[in-house]
Order: C-alpha cells, then sequence, then structure tokens
C-alpha cells in the first residue's frame, strides 16, 4: 500500500496533487525545494495558526501540475516545538490541514545511519514516500558510497541519490511525481517504539546494503577549531558583526543613489507630463515622495539580509550562538530564545512566533516581551535617513569601520542591551523559572548557493515592496488628504493651516521635550502603524512644503532640527512600539491584552525617557 | 569518569544514561545521545560553560548542567574501537 503510485491515489481529482517535503534540519531541504520549483513558489501560512509554509508548483511534462510543500525540519516524530508540530500535523492530514497524496522525504546521505532513523515513521503515515539521498556530491567527494536499490529494497520505498546543490539526480523525482518511477516490493517494516530502536533498526539496513560513510570532513573541524578558539573565535564573530554594518553604509550606498535618482526623475517626469491637478498633488507629492523616500531603502534592506542569508547557509550562525550563548545565560533567558531574538533582526513578528519554539511558558512570554526591542528590519531606513542626515562621514577606525556605520552598529547593540536587561529584570522578578536542557545542534559547513541566496533576496523584496505598496501608499493617502484640507479660497492650505497640521500642533506640546515640532509629531503618530512609515510621511511633509519633486529629505531634516532632536528621536524609534502589528501579534499569542499592554506601556515610557535624556545632553 | 562533562576534549566514551525526563530524554536521543553509543567531546567553546559533542551522526553543544546529567562509562577497548 505503502509503495504505490502517487497518482493512483486522486487521479480523478482536478486540484492539483500535494506533495510535503520533509526531513531533518540541515540537509538541504530548501535547496531541494528550491532545485524543483524555482521561482514558482510564494510563502503562505499554514490554514488557523500563522506558522509560515512555502508552496511551489511543479508542471510536470506529463501538463499535470504538483503542489509541493517545504515543511519545517524535524528531528523526530516527537514534536517539541510548533514548528514541528505543525510538520507533523501535516503529515498526518490533522487540523485544517488536507493529508498531502505523497511525501518526499529529504535525507543527509554522508550521515545515513543517524537519518535513515526517519524512514519508518514517515511511511507510517500510509501514502507513497520517496526517500531522497541530497548531499550525493559531498559523499563521493569524501570518498563514500551508498547503494540506492539496496536501501529501496529494505525499505520498501523509492530510494535515490540526488545532489540539490548541483541539480545532479533531480530527473527522478520528477518520475516519481509522475506516478512513473517503479516503487520495489512492499516490505513489512519492524515495529520500532523507541528511538534506540529505530536506531538500531538503522544501523542494520546501513551495514546490510554495505553503506561507506564519508571521510569525516577535515575542513569541518579546521574551520570550528578557527571560529571557536577562545581568542580567534570572539575576534572573528566581532569582525563579521562589523562587515555587515559598515557595508550597510559602504556597498549599500551606490545603489540606493541610482534608485533615488530613478524615483526623483520618474517624479520630475511625471509632474511636468501631467496638468496641475489635485491628482497630479497626490502622485507627485504624495505618493512620490512619501513611498519613494522608503523604497530608496531596499537596497541596504538587502545587503543586511544578503550577510544574514550567508552566515546562516554557511554554518555559521549556530557557531556564533554558541559564542553568545553566555550572554543569553547571564540575563537568565534559555539558549533557544537566541534564535527567536536573531530573527527579531528582520522582523518582530516572525520571532514572537519562533517564541513558540521556547517550551517554558515564562521563557516564552520574556523572550517575546523583549523581542520588539531588538532592532528589526523596519528600523533601518529610520536609522539610515537620521544617521545620513545628522551624522558626518568620517573614519572611526581607519577605513575598518566609518563613524556612520558604528553609530548604526551602536543602535543595534543598544536594542540588544536593553532587551537583555529587560529580560533579566523579568526572569529575576515575575517570570522566575528553572532553565529548560539547552541542545545546540552544529550543522556541517556548507557553501552558501546563489540560487539560495537569490531567492532568499527575492523573498525579502516582495516583503518590503508589498508593504510600501499598502500600508505605507494607505498611510500617505491618508496623510495626503488630511494635508490638502480645508482649502482656502479655493487653493490647498500651507500645510501648517491643514487638518494634519493642527493634528500635529495639538500633539507638539508632548514631543516638544524630545525637541521634536509638530512636523514629525505626525510622524510619530502615522508610524504607530508601522516604524518606517515616518520616512514616507516625512517626505511628504517637506515634499509639499518644497516645490520640488524630489525633496532632498536629508537637507530638509538638517535645517529643521537640532543635532540633539535628531538622537531622541533615534532613542525614540531604538524603543517605542510603533507597530501595531507586533500588539496584534503578541495579543494573539498570549491570549488577552495584559501583555501587549503592559510591553507597548514600557517600551514607551522607555523611549519617551531615553529620547528626553538625549536632548537634553546632546541639546 | 561518571558523567559527560568529567570529558576532556579529544576523549571518547559511551552514553550510559540520561537523568531527564521522558521529553527531554527523548530529544536528546533524537539527537542522537542513544545508550550505547559514543559519544567525544570535541572542545569548550570560549567565553562560558558550552561544549561540543561529536556523536555519530551530529555535533551538538550542551551546556555544563545538561552534560553533568548525561551518565558515560568508559569506552570498552574493542578491535578499532
Amino acid at each position: 500500500m505503502m509503495a504505490a503510485a502517487p497518482n493512483s491515489a486522486a487521479a480523478t481529482a482536478s486540484r492539483p496533487k500535494a506533495v510535503a517535503i520533509c526531513g531533518a534540519p540541515n540537509v538541504g531541504k530548501s535547496t531541494f525545494f528550491n532545485r524543483l520549483t524555482g521561482l514558482h513558489q510564494k510563502v503562505a501560512n499554514y490554514p488557523g495558526i500563522t506558522v509560515e509554509r512555502r508552496i511551489g508548483t511543479l508542471a510536470l511534462p506529463s501538463g499535470e501540475t504538483v503542489d509541493l510543500i517545504d515543511l519545517p525540519g524535524i528531528v523526530g516524530l516527537h514534536p517539541r516545538s510548533e514548528d514541528e508540530r505543525v510538520a507533523v500535523e501535516v503529515l498526518e492530514g490533522g487540523g485544517q490541514n488536507r493529508k498531502p497524496e505523497a511525501v518526499i522525504l529529504v535525507l543527509d546521505s554522508t550521515n545515513l545511519e543517524a537519518q535513515l532513523r526517519l524512514v519508518p515513521g514517515i511511511l507510517k503515515f500510509g501514502v507513497p514516500v520517496l526517500v531522497v539521498l541530497n548531499m550525493a556530491d559531498d559523499l563521493a567527494a569524501r570518498g563514500g558510497t551508498v547503494d540506492t536499490d539496496a536501501i529501496s529494497r529494505q525499505v520498501g520505498a523509492p530510494v535515490i541519490e540526488v545532489s540539490a546543490r548541483l541539480g545532479t539526480g533531480m530527473e527522478s523525482v520528477r518520475e516519481f511525481l509522475e506516478g512513473s518511477l517503479a516503487p520495489p516490493p512492499p516490505v513489512q517494516l519492524p515495529v520500532l517504539n523507541s528511538i534506540p530502536a529505530e536506531r538500531g533498526w538503522a544501523r542494520s539496513v546501513v551495514r546490510q546494503t554495505g553503506y561507506h560513510p564519508p571521510e569525516p570532513s577535515r575542513w569541518g573541524r579546521r574551520l570550528d577549531s578557527v571560529f571557536l578558539h577562545p581568542v580567534a573565535g570572539p575576534l572573528i564573530f566581532l569582525g563579521v558583526v562589523i562587515a555587515v554594518f559598515q557595508s550597510i553604509f559602504t556597498l549599500a550606498v551606490p545603489l540606493m543613489d541610482g534608485v533615488e535618482s530613478l524615483i526623483a526623475s520618474s517624479g520630475g517626469w511625471l509632474g511636468a507630463s501631467l496638468p496641475d491637478s489635485m491628482l497630479k498633488g497626490l502622485l507627485v507629492d504624495g505618493i512620490w515622495g512619501g513611498v519613494g523616500a522608503v523604497v530608496v531603502f531596499l537596497p541596504q534592506i538587502l545587503i543586511l539580509f544578503l550577510f544574514i542569508g550567508i552566515l546562516e547557509d554557511s554554518g555559521y550562525l549556530a557557531r556564533a550562538a554558541a559564542i553568545a550563548d553566555r550572554s543569553m545565560r547571564a540575563v537568565g533567558l534559555e539558549g533557544r530564545s537566541f534564535i527567536p531574538l536573531l530573527s527579531a533582526y528582520a522582523c518582530a513578528i516572525p520571532a514572537i512566533m519562533a517564541a513558540r519554539t521556547v517550551e517554558n511558558q515564562r521563557d516564552r512570554l520574556a523572550t517575546l516581551f523583549i523581542a520588539p526591542l531588538t532592532t528589526c528590519s523596519a528600523r533601518l531606513p529610520v536609522y539610515a535617513l537620521l544617521i545620513a542626515a545628522f551624522i558626518p562621514d568620517e573614519p572611526l577606525l581607519g577605513p575598518v569601520l566609518g563613524l556612520r556605520a558604528a553609530v548604526m552598529l551602536g543602535l543595534y547593540v543598544l536594542g540588544f542591551a536593553v532587551a537583555c536587561a529587560t529580560a533579566w529584570v523579568l526572569k529575576s522578578t515575575v517570570l522566575k523559572s528553572t532553565p529548560a536542557p539547552f541542545m545546540l545542534q552544529l550543522p556541517p559547513y556548507r557553501w552558501p548557493t546563489i540560487r539560495s541566496l537569490s531567492l532568499r533576496l527575492l523573498d525579502r523584496s516582495k516583503i518590503f515592496l508589498r508593504r510600501a505598496g499598502t500600508v505605507i501608499l494607505l498611510t500617505t493617502v491618508i496623510l495626503w488628504f488630511l494635508a490638502s484640507v480645508p482649502y482656502v479660497d479655493g487653493q490647498p492650505p500651507e500645510i501648517g493651516d491643514s487638518l494634519a497640521g493642527s493634528i500635529g500642533k495639538a500633539v507638539e506640546p508632548l514631543v516638544e521635550p524630545l525637541g521634536l515640532n509638530w512636523k514629525v509629531g505626525i510622524g510619530l503618530i502615522t508610524s504607530l502603524a508601522a516604524r518606517e512609515v515616518i520616512v514616507g510621511t516625512l517626505g511628504t511633509i517637506y515634499g509639499m512644503e518644497s516645490d520640488e519633486a524630489s525633496p532632498a529629505l536629508q537637507q530638509a531634516l538638517r535645517s529643521d532640527l537640532s543635532f540633539g532632536s535628531a538622537i531622541a528621536l533615534l532613542m525614540y524609534f531604538a524603543f517605542a512600539m510603533q507597530c501595531m502589528s507586533t500588539v496584534a501579534i503578541v495579543r494573539r499569542e498570549t491570549g488577552g491584552w495584559k501583555w501587549p499592554i503592559l510591553q507597548f506601556g514600557y517600551m514607551l515610557a522607555l523611549a519617551y525617557v531615553t529620547g528626553y535624556a538625549a536632548y537634553r545632553i546632546f541639546g | 569518569m561518571k558523567i559527560l562533562v568529567d570529558l576532556e576534549p579529544g576523549r571518547t566514551a559511551v552514553v550510559d544514561e540520561l537523568l531527564f525526563d521522558s521529553a527531554d530524554a527523548v530529544r536528546l536521543m533524537e539527537l542522537g545521545f542513544i545508550p550505547g553509543s559514543s559519544v567525544s567531546c570535541q572542545r569548550r567553546v570560549p567565553f562560558g560553560d558550552l561544549a561540543v559533542y561529536q556523536l555519530d551522526g551530529a555535533q551538538i553543544a550542551l551546556r555544563r548542567e545538561t552534560a553533568e546529567r548525561i551518565r558515560v562509562r568508559p569506552q570498552v577497548a574493542r578491535g578499532g574501537g
């Protein structure tokens, strides 16, 4: 039954067949998925919950299409984290999931004994399974061999060898999906009810089929002895971090100039070719000025994610996590909190959801409480704008580290430090608990592939541009209307006399202690929706004030704010919870308003006090 | 030598017993800490109390207090072992 061809299952169904791809973490599952689907993939949520899933469509030569689902990595079928629970639930067809018609189990062929253990459990789901032994290139290069036919006869399911990195062996995957891959005769597998029994079974299969494990990778040992060296290790860690931040400025600047001039010239062209009307004002001042001001920061965000991608795909990030473990421990958090906090550098929302991997309820609360304090990528445009406007472009440590990069790095460190301090306070008072055992898997080092990195960047660009096209566009349009009414003598008002202006002036007394004016006040209100909205808002406000199509936003800010006010604004954005999506997700994850309200109040107080202090100190 | 934390870098022993509740023990076994299998200490991580252990098929870093709760026994010298 388990070896039946996949298309016999639901031959009459008109909807595409669903095939799940599963496997342990770090076996090249995503590379395999990317290799199969290329650009034909999208990220969606699992039904009912918000763990992201990746679905790809594959057109087979027969004309049939298949939906491929890339499941989160599973260490075993005893899920401990929400991620793993989702993977197992999809395989079972539980919850609101539709049970896949077939499963592709990806294993690391260089480490077969430990990996084969998963096979009996996956076969038990009763759908056709293809066992893919990935990393064939690595296995061969290190002198290992595997007899896929012999293993196939032992497990009673087709087994193939591929290198997802190089794209070899992938034809057989398509044959399997088409149902033309002849399955071996079914086999009655022994009942395995414990992990040692599963492992014993795997060992016997590996031995009986004459598997030659590869020579241990000498590179891995060598790299570890450098990256985890008592002196060199931490220094390299520091060097890597500095390089990332320096390149956000040096590498990204020419690209940003390109994007900026593109937006400015297209805005200028639009302004010249349209007749004077309200629509023109909305398009040129509102949308081009507002959305354009945010889109300029795409290159910087992509460079940050390119680096994170390289660090993660190469296996270095796990070593960095090992080195950073001590600081996590010092604040009373368990090591697994480190991973959600790392993803908070992209966005607090996935981080708060990833906090589900933290089993201890109190640790989980502490983790999701501090996650929005780490510097998410929505802060990057705000920081970059203010730093470029107010911090001189001077070297600090020769050519290695410039002053601007150092300030940016300082803001990241500040966010992290305050997050840790907050965790420490929470963990030593209201959220005290006993620590859970900490196990950190160090994956083998691998070369990141261009393919995976570019897909990652493409994904990031889509997310960023979608936000620019929705949240930022919407707030910009609303703001533009508020700034264009009421008409005075049939003419649009000066922005200070508009409805938006009066709202800004109403909150001005509140932001004045931070050295901020009513224009920034408007920005603080609009950016409650999302932090980077303030860049668009300021772009619109200063753009409507000036007659130019492209407002030189940095110059406008410099002439309107003092250095101390700029630092106060940086502090405000470092700490305030200017993100409604985060508030909403915390409410949902904690099941009530108590935690989000506490968090919002705490962060606002922090923002206000540090902003006030900064303005007092820097004038 | 009775517990994993006492294993010096470069030395190998055999996992004997996991002194954890069942959920934690299951995860440790899934990662390769199976009673009867061999484990070697590869290195200690600078700053702090992590050590990296090499198992058959995985490289896992454990904190001191976790390694204290894994009992090990010396490896019996066998041909090639």
